[in-house]
């Protein structure tokens, strides 16, 4: 176990070396020369020289990318361009309100899309699964965006259920009263999909050859879908749900946005409105740490739901 | 300090008469001092439970007048920090008054010497950089603070302001740059502190605008213990601004909350503004005239980026005052007045026209439509003639705008309500005047170069919605003088880095005046400028001529006249078409008293109230 975990980081390494070169190249390719924004209305030449030189981008290419490298190594990636707040305070700062938001709806979302998912498959091919289905289908139609909008001016609004928009500095007041209805728009938004991905694993395994064996020995259904069925069908599942953490942080960009939640994704938008390339480094290679780690996780998390599992 | 203290402070019983008689007298001398301080002192102080709830649109940068440059920062900085001189809340057009200084400058030396005063007895409000001592505003903060807009090390965006400017102010810069350190406790001829309040500027030439600079908020006072104590690699201070103004930073959520609460080291102020011509002025007179100011203990700040948020969270009584955005405004306005909703809920407009001009322009070093020939001149003055702003207003703006005729927009000094722009939209004057000046149309029908090459114009903008807007705009128009245009689109940074280059070929461009002068903006097409603010590239001998001898002279009628002469330059040799000036368009919530929104301050947080008792404005 152990020397299977200590395999998959050394793995990483090259894995975030490419990420590294990636973000270097496509930064210098599309990322702007913020000099001339930092410079301000008015500025001459030496001025905007002089910030580049400050800034490190007058620099060779292989210069700026080793102190990048350096960076990604010391974990400090200097202090943002334009507001000179150092970017480990942005990391910290930021991480807490996405999370805030992004845990309970992640619980909550696996929850209920799974137990709609069983449920459902249950009762495959019957009115109540098909008119289901269909509705699933128009769900996923319709852009998170337009949620948002119809979401925000109905029950914050018209009928002054949430606020419309705020962040405090209690986190009980965050989760309850500013986070209640982006976490309820992530979810309306993201359990159309889930659950017809979740339906398809559970019916995977309804077909199995052991479920019609537990019903032949006369084992209740509850117990069939909710301890065998699930436990097989629950490895995809964590697969699918931790693939899909990392890019939350950054995803969740609109609704942060839309509730003002100073959260990872505004500042990512923020950052790149502002050719801020310490932010944009950071977080880049964060969620790319992030994705790894959980890819990591989800594979040992397989093995704790399933013993069969071998980690090789 | 209150009554009980100062009470106990009284000296005891006397042991002679005469002793005794002068005690008496020391002592309710004192007394009577003690009580009007406090007095005074509870007048002044905010109430803290009136709030007011502001939105800004985007982020802001920090709070260091030197090196924060987007507006709200500058918002919030104006609300914490004291420039030498501000502008008079109500006056319009903008009118120049005292704030830390005591008087405006005496100026002399053919308005190459200012002297400023500052008012003795202002202090900065307490902060740990000063180990717990009162720290008084004193003549030697805005030397410091002004040597700081030209410190390498800060980059300030504000170094334009005084660069050029002070005796020997560009040399001790100079200097900072070989040595990499500035010598902050250099004596310079032209920043002198004569005494303890006194600071006289002295200038390489006359400068008529150094009193709009000096109420300019990068000129804010900064104290210096301050600065050594929080900045932060590159000498700025960002998260910890601390200054002698009405308000100051009591929380931050970065990019999210900006939470203000009133000084309490401020001295306060009587509000006594006079109304002007507006009819709102006296109903603005009626409800504040004679209170201690301010009146606000708490401004909270909400950054949103969304329009739908900003104008649900209004509507929603989260929010107390909103700049109304143009794509916002049909939402809620019907043409210049607010919509029948929004007047039954008892919210209120303030209503100008921004000092800003939105202008398109040619790049005059450009092979294709750059130079000062006559079929240049003929090609530029085709295109500005074909493009319809009227229809850009009601369009892209949703009529909320106004056409500029002249160069200088409404409410900035040289401005000419009366002024007439003889460039008109005239698609057909426009396709006469190209196919007079040798532009032929071609089999495909677009027209040629006189030589017979092809010609395309390439228009550059941004890959956003009002790009997107402008991109049609034009595409309609020069199609409509049959002449065939590409867009070149860009990110803001590198269209930015290319027009400071002079390798656009035409954009469309827009100045907001940074001080209401007309100096502000005549100044965009001086040749000396270009690569830094002349975005055409300009070089017209004639307009240059002029513009050299408008700096000379102080605003006036004799100024205005060379104004008028450059702006015909601009519409004969057209290197610009001007486009339009936007309104500004602030909504206030009932409860709010006073408020009207001025166009060269960005905060008016200390000049306004809040109704707590629930019956609404």
């Amino acid at each position: 176990m152990y020397g299977y975990i200590i395999r998959r980081l050394w793995q990483m390494i090259p894995t975030l070396l490419g990420v590294i070169l990636l973000v270097f190249l496509l930064f210098n390719w599309v990322g702007g020369d913020p000099a001339y924004v930092l410079a301000g209305k008015i500025s001459s030449a030496e001025q905007i020289e002089n910030i580049r030189r400050q800034l490190g981008v007058d620099q060779p290419y292989y210069v700026q990318l080793w102190i990048f490298v350096k960076q990604v190594l010391t974990a400090d990636f200097g202090a943002s361009w334009s507001t000179n707040e150092p970017v480990s305070h942005i990391m910290t700062t930021r991480l807490g309100p996405s999370l805030t938001v992004l845990i309970p709806y992640l619980i909550l979302s696996t929850l209920v899309a799974m137990g709609l998912a069983l449920a459902v498959a249950y009762v495959r091919g019957s009115l109540t699964d098909r008119a289901v289905m269909i509705v699933c289908t128009v769900g996923l139609s319709i852009s998170i965006l337009v949620y948002i909008i119809v979401f925000q001016y109905v029950f914050a609004y018209k009928l002054g259920w949430f606020p419309v928009q705020g962040w405090s500095d209690s986190f009980g007041q965050n989760l309850v009263v500013y986070g209640s209805l982006p976490i309820i728009i992530l979810l309306v938004v993201s359990i159309a999909p889930d659950l017809r991905l979740f339906r398809t694993f559970v019916l995977d395994e309804i077909n199995h050859d052991y479920v019609r064996t537990a019903r032949a020995k006369g084992v209740s259904e509850n117990r069939i879908m909710w301890v065998h069925v699930l436990r097989n069908a629950s490895i995809p599942i964590i697969t699918h749900v931790m693939a899909q953490v990392p890019g939350l942080l950054i995803g969740a960009f609109l609704v942060e946005r839309f509730f003002s939640i100073p959260g990872i994704g505004r500042e990512v938008i923020l950052a790149v409105e502002r050719s801020d390339f310490p932010v944009i480094k950071a977080i880049t290679v964060y969620v790319a740490v992030a994705t790894m780690v959980f890819t990591l996780l989800a594979d040992l998390m397989y093995k704790a739901v399933d013993p069969r599992v071998q980690l090789k | 300090m209150s009554l009980r203290a100062s009470r106990r402070k009284l000296p005891g019983s006397p042991r002679s008469s005469r002793r005794n008689a002068s005690r008496v007298m020391r002592s309710a001398l004192c007394a009577a001092t003690l009580l009007a301080l406090a007095v005074c002192v509870e007048v002044v102080a905010a109430d803290m439970n009136k709030v007011v709830r502001h939105v800004f649109p985007a982020a802001e940068e920090g709070f260091d007048p030197a090196a924060a440059h987007d507006l709200y920062s500058g918002t919030v900085e104006q609300a914490i920090f004291e420039t030498l001189l501000t502008y008079d809340y109500l006056a319009r057009p903008s009118k120049l008054v005292p704030l830390a200084a005591q008087s405006l400058p005496e100026v002399s030396d053919g308005g190459r010497s200012y002297t400023f005063r500052v008012r003795p007895g202002i202090y900065f409000s307490p902060d740990a950089a000063f180990k717990g001592k009162k720290r008084e505003l004193v003549a030697e903060d805005y030397a410091f603070s002004l040597k700081r807009l030209v410190d390498p090390k800060i980059r300030s965006p504000w170094a334009w302001l005084l660069e050029g400017k002070i005796i020997g102010l560009d040399e001790l810069a100079a200097a900072a740059k070989k040595s990499g350190k500035f010598d902050y406790d250099a004596r310079l001829p032209g920043l002198e502190v004569v005494d303890r309040y006194t600071l006289r500027i002295r200038l390489k030439q006359p400068d008529y605008d150094l009193s709009y600079v000096l109420a300019h908020e990068p000129t804010s006072a900064v104290a210096r213990e301050v600065v050594e104590t929080y900045a932060d690699v590159g000498g700025r201070v960002m998260a910890n601004p601390v200054g002698t103004g009405p308000y100051r930073l009591a929380n931050w959520i970065r990019s999210s909350k900006i939470f203000l609460e009133a000084n309490p080291e401020y001295r306060g102020f009587t509000w006594n503004f006079k109304a002007g011509s507006d009819p709102e002025d006296a109903r603005i007179v009626a409800e504040m005239k004679g209170k201690m100011m301010p009146q606000v203990g708490r401004v909270e700040i909400s950054i949103m980026e969304e329009d739908q948020s900003r104008l649900l969270a209004f509507q929603n009584g989260e929010l107390d005052l909103m700049n109304l955005e143009g794509p916002l405004a049909p939402m809620v306005m019907n043409g210049a007045s607010l919509s029948g909703e929004m007047r039954k809920k008892g919210v209120k407009l303030s209503r100008f026209v921004d000092p800003e001009l939105s202008y398109h322009y040619w790049n005059m070093t450009d092979p294709v439509v750059g130079g000062l020939s006559k079929e240049k001149i003929a090609l530029r003055r085709a295109m500005a003639m074909a493009y319809d702003v009227d229809e850009e207003i009601r369009i892209v703006r949703n009529g909320q705008a106004i056409e500029a005729q002249y160069p200088i927009p409404p409410g900035v000094v040289g401005n000419d309500p009366a002024y007439r722009s003889s460039v008109k939209h005239d698609a057909t004057s426009a396709n006469a005047l190209l196919d007079r000046f040798g532009y032929k149309k071609g089999p495909d029908g677009w027209r040629t170069l006189p030589d017979g090459k092809p010609l395309v114009l390439r228009y550059a903008s941004r890959p956003d919605s009002l790009g997107r807007q402008q991109d049609e705009m034009w595409k309609k128009a020069l199609d409509s003088i049959s002449i065939r245009m590409e867009v070149q689109k860009d990110k803001f940074t590198e269209l930015l880095k290319l027009e400071k280059q002079c390798r656009l070929q035409m954009r469309t461009a827009s100045w907001i005046a940074d001080y209401p002068d007309g100096d502000n903006f005549m100044q965009l097409l001086y040749s000396k400028n270009i690569f830094q603010s002349n975005n055409a590239c300009a070089t017209i001998p004639e307009y240059d001529k002029l513009y050299e001898q408008s700096i000379r002279i102080p605003a006036g009628p004799e100024r205005d006249r060379l104004y008028h002469e450059m702006a015909r330059i601009i519409e004969t040799y057209a290197p610009w078409r001007l486009g339009i000036s936007r309104y500004r368009n602030m909504l206030i919530q009932p409860r709010v008293l006073g408020y009207k929104k001025h166009p060269i301050l960005h905060s008016e947080w200390q000049y306004i109230d809040v109704d707590t008792t629930g019956k609404g404005g």
